[in-house]
C-alpha cells in the first residue's frame, strides 16, 4: 500500500518548464519595439555649400530670425525681399508663412510670393534655445515649405 | 566497499537540458548587451506645438545625441562619447564618416536636449556635414522632436 502512494506522487519536472519560460522571455525580448513617439524633420543645408549645384540659380532665402528667449517671450522676424514681419508667436509665424506661400489659397486670393520649394533658412542667435529653433522649423513645415535649413549662428 | 562503488557509478548526469539552458542564457545576455548599447538614450527632445514632422519609425538610422551633463555639452554616437571641444568634434566627425562609409544612405538624426542653446547643437550639424564631405556623399540630416504627449521624457 505504501509503495502505491509513493508511485503516484506528482513530480514536477522543472527543467523543461524553465526551458520554456526562457524561450518565451527571449521571444518577447526579440519582438518588443520601444515606441519613442519621435518625429523627424529633414534638413536642407544648401548654405553649408558641400553638395549644392554651383550652376544653380541662387535664390535668396526666406529668413526666419529667432532671438534669445527673455521673460518668456522670444523675438521672431521673417525676412525676405520686400517682406519684413515680426510675428508674436510661432503660430503667428506659421500663419504668416502660409500667407506668403504660393498655392495655399484658392484663386484669385492665391497671391503668395514663394513656392513650396523656395529655400527657407532658420537663423537662430547663438543663445537661442534649441526648442525655439525647432519651433520655427516646425512653423515652416506647417506652412508647407519643403527646403528648410539652419543658418550658421551669427549670420 | 562494493556497495559504495556501485552507488557512485549509478550517478547519471543528464547534460542535455543543462546545455540547453546554458545556450538560452547566452542568447539572453547577448540580446540584453545589445539593448544596453542602445544608441537612443532618453533625451528631453523639443516638443513643438502642432507637430508637422513625420514619424521617425524603426528604420536604421545614425543618431547623434547632444546632451547636457552637469552643464557641459556632450555628444554621443552609438555608445561613444565626444566632448564639445576641437578634438572631440574631430573624433565625432571621423566616427560619423566611418559609419557613413559602410552605409552612405543611412539618415543621420540630431537628437538634442530642448534646454540647450543653438550654439551647443550647431557643432553636431557641422560635424555631420564635414563627415559627409569627407566620405563624398550627400547625407540626409534630420532633426528629432517629440510627437504629441508621451514617449521619452
Amino acid at each position: 500500500m505504501g509503495r502505491t502512494v509513493s508511485d503516484t506522487r506528482i513530480r514536477l519536472a522543472m527543467t523543461p518548464m524553465i526551458d520554456v519560460v526562457f524561450l518565451l522571455l527571449v521571444f518577447f525580448v526579440c519582438t518588443v519595439r520601444f515606441e519613442r513617439n519621435e518625429a523627424v524633420y529633414t534638413l536642407d543645408l544648401p548654405q553649408r555649400g558641400l553638395t549644392a549645384d554651383p550652376l544653380a540659380l541662387q535664390q535668396r532665402a526666406l529668413v526666419i530670425r529667432v532671438g534669445t528667449r527673455a521673460a518668456d517671450a522670444v523675438s521672431i522676424e521673417l525676412q525676405a525681399d520686400g517682406l519684413r514681419e515680426r510675428p508674436a508667436s510661432f503660430d503667428a509665424l506659421a500663419a504668416a508663412l502660409t500667407r506668403v506661400r504660393r498655392g495655399t489659397a484658392p484663386e484669385p486670393a492665391n497671391t503668395g510670393l514663394f513656392l513650396a520649394e523656395h529655400p527657407v533658412l532658420i537663423a537662430p542667435t547663438r543663445e537661442c534655445g534649441w526648442q525655439d529653433a525647432v519651433d520655427a522649423f516646425n512653423a515652416a513645415v506647417r506652412a508647407g515649405f519643403r527646403n528648410i535649413g539652419f543658418a550658421r549662428s551669427g549670420t | 566497499m562494493k556497495q559504495a562503488l556501485a552507488r557512485i557509478s549509478a550517478i547519471d548526469a543528464d547534460l542535455t537540458p543543462l546545455i540547453d539552458l546554458a545556450f538560452l542564457l547566452i542568447v539572453f545576455f547577448v540580446l540584453v548587451a545589445r539593448m544596453s548599447g542602445e544608441q537612443l538614450p532618453a533625451i528631453p527632445l523639443p516638443k513643438p506645438t502642432d507637430v508637422a514632422a513625420t514619424p521617425a519609425g524603426t528604420a536604421r538610422r545614425l543618431a547623434v545625441n547632444v546632451l547636457s551633463e552637469d552643464g557641459a555639452v556632450v555628444f554621443t554616437l552609438g555608445g561613444e562619447r565626444f566632448l564639445a571641444d576641437g578634438s572631440g568634434l574631430d573624433r565625432l566627425a571621423s566616427a560619423i564618416a566611418q559609419r557613413l562609409r559602410s552605409d552612405p544612405s543611412v539618415p543621420v538624426d540630431i537628437r538634442a536636449d530642448r534646454s540647450l542653446a543653438y550654439r551647443a547643437v550647431e557643432p553636431a550639424i557641422d560635424a555631420i556635414t564635414a563627415a559627409a564631405a569627407n566620405v563624398g556623399t550627400r547625407v540626409t540630416i534630420r532633426v528629432c522632436a517629440l510627437q504629441g504627449e508621451g514617449g521619452a521624457p
